[in-house]
């Protein structure tokens, strides 16, 4: 029997009295990129962050390549492959924007990675230029704006070189050419390969946005949440013509 | 000859492009001469004894903006690094007669599992909470050593150890080197991809470990590497003042390392030195007016910390350099253009 990339069984977390993820489970493929939407509050966010272990679930089960990884330490989920970015940009606001990412080049998997790689200052500018923001490089993070401190999140998470990949609204704050753009290197990075001296696995990727009209181009798979629960599952096509879904975003009652 | 004569040459070259177009290398480089310099000048006792204690206080100050400036772990209890170097070198050397060049570094081994024992306790905390217990540790540590007066000497402290040196110059000598090396080790750390580690934790831990880093791993490496320098630092106050005492872990001591830091400008390590080394010889000249010496003491810090909270080293530097907006290498400020990339300097 294959096992599966990602196999989420179960999962659950509560804040309080409130349920953000009840009993979420899907798998994915090692090849797929999935889009995440949802209304606000539907726990999107949350699923992400207890798949890095930044959150930890309260049951449920997260295997990865055929290993549980919820308990474990959030640098070690990050070491065996699992990337995130954050939706509130988190940089290191008073480093220089080229240090921002030296730190994930510091990571172990990327330093065992990239050994032929003698100045992690170069590899951290491949990473930079990868995500388009090489020419601020020296910069405080601070000095940036919206839109550039998404491309340095990514930026951060490419530079793990990791093999699933979960974005956070990549699109946020990005103007529709900016968001063009993204979704192109979103798309090359999936297709693997060497940037310079960064190199890409190909990661699978899960994609949280609200901006569908461009997601719909990237992904080949949509998971609809509502209320901490998958309401639907399928194809971008499947999923506009889903009434559950029109149900969620617009209401009941609208002919 | 020939190879000599290069490396002059090559020794003139650096100076003249690296050190002597930056007025703040020059301060350093004038810094070094007058710690190594200043017996040429005087031998007075009372004199070289400030200067050794200086120096002795400095290190500590220094080994504080390691851990609290950098990696942003508020330590309000640094006295405890100070006193168990300090009581670890006086057991060592009078128990088991090892002279004071073995038993300063282990002390500061002491110092260094003094570390690991905050710091893994205090691994889960943050700011105000963080302070608070590292506080409580130089507390605990002298209520033990008042429990057990046989072996620790009680509230007399450890007295009877051997000498630092025979003589005062040579102390003097043995503090200020030991200090110009071991700051310029921690500089040299602070400036390598671990000290990026160190700030990014300061600025967002959660994100560090999204990155893929084991904080808490270089968490405690910055528990035991200011541990290890404040070691040092105590050791050698206790083979200088040949006593151990109780002093060396009062809260007094904690605060007044903080205060230093501040003043000189925290996450600079030249900072708190710099600090030190006006504070604790004014603080001697304010023996003068004996009544009002605290007082006065208290107005200078607070008069500096109302107008320069970045500290006062920092607000110099900022003063006679500026940074330039394309390349981001600093200049004298008196230049129009960068001297690197010649884009003007607004």
């Amino acid at each position: 029997m294959t096992q599966s990339f990602l196999e989420i069984k179960g999962l659950n977390k509560n804040f309080g009295g409130l349920r953000a993820v009840n009993d979420i489970g899907f798998t994915m493929g090692r090849d797929q990129i999935i889009g995440l939407i949802g209304p606000n509050g539907a726990g999107k966010t949350t699923l992400l962050r207890l798949i890095t272990g930044i959150l930890k679930p309260d049951a449920g089960s997260v295997r990865f390549k055929g290993k549980e990884i919820v308990g474990r330490k959030t640098w070690n989920i990050v070491n065996m492959g699992i990337a995130c970015t954050f939706q509130n940009m988190r940089p290191f606001r008073r480093l220089p924007i080229i240090a921002n990412v030296m730190v994930s080049c510091m990571c172990p998997r990327a330093l065992k990675r990239g050994e032929w790689v003698k100045r992690l200052e170069a590899k951290a500018m491949d990473a930079l230029e990868f995500a388009g923001i090489s020419d601020m490089a020296r910069e405080q993070a601070s000095t940036l704006s919206q839109g550039d401190l998404k491309r340095l999140e990514v930026a951060r998470a490419v530079a793990t070189e990791p093999e699933l990949l979960l974005l956070d609204e990549p699109f946020g704050g990005l103007s529709p050419a900016e968001t063009d753009l993204m979704a192109k290197s979103i798309k090359r990075l999936h297709k693997g390969g060497r940037f310079g001296r960064l190199h890409s696995e190909g990661p699978a990727m899960i994609i949280v946005e609200h901006k569908l009209h461009w997601l719909m181009k990237i992904v080949d798979r949509i998971i609809v949440l509502n209320f901490g629960t998958v309401i639907a599952d399928g194809t971008p096509e499947e999923i506009i013509n889903n009434p559950q879904v029109i149900e969620a975003y617009l209401g009941q009652g609208g002919k | 000859m020939k190879v000599i004569l290069f490396y002059i040459k090559k020794l003139f070259t650096i100076s003249k492009n690296e050190v002597l177009v930056l007025p703040s290398r020059v301060v350093v480089v004038l810094f070094f001469l007058f710690l190594l310099l200043l017996p040429v000048f005087t031998k007075d006792d009372y004199i070289l004894r400030i200067f050794t204690l200086t120096g002795i206080f400095a290190l500590l100050a220094a080994s504080w903006d390691l851990l609290s400036g950098f990696t942003g772990q508020l330590n309000f209890g640094h006295a405890l690094f100070f006193g168990v170097g300090a009581y670890g070198a006086a057991l060592i050397n009078l128990h088991a007669k090892i002279p004071p060049w073995g038993s300063i570094p282990l002390g500061a081994l002491a110092a260094v599992l003094a570390g690991l024992i905050v710091g893994i306790p205090s691994l889960r905390l943050k700011g105000t909470y963080l302070a608070l217990t590292t506080l409580s540790f130089p507390i605990i540590l002298i209520g033990l050593i008042f429990a057990f007066p046989g072996f620790t000497g009680g509230e007399l402290g450890i007295s009877g150890i051997s000498k630092l040196t025979q003589s005062r110059v040579a102390d003097y000598y043995v503090v200020s080197v030991l200090l110009l090396g071991l700051c310029t080790i921690m500089w040299k750390i602070t400036d390598s991809n671990i000290g990026i580690i160190f700030h990014a934790i300061r600025e967002d831990e959660v994100a560090v470990r999204a990155s893929g880093i084991n904080t808490t791993r270089y968490k405690l490496l910055a528990f035991c590497l200011s541990g290890f320098f404040a070691g040092i630092s105590g050791g050698l106050y206790a083979h200088f003042m040949r006593i151990a005492g109780p002093s060396t872990l009062e809260v007094s001591l904690s605060f007044q390392v903080v205060i230093w830091a501040i003043f000189g400008g925290i996450v600079t390590i030249y900072g708190p030195i710099g600090a030190v080394f006006l504070l604790f010889p004014l603080l001697e000249l304010l023996r003068f007016w004996q009544d009002y010496r605290t007082l006065m003491f208290a107005c200078v810090v607070l008069f500096i910390l109302l107008y320069m909270p970045d500290g006062l080293f920092r607000w110099l530097r900022d003063k006679i350099e500026k940074e330039c907006p394309r390349c981001k290498i600093r200049n004298v400020s008196t230049r129009d253009t960068c001297r690197v990339c010649t884009a003007s300097l607004d």
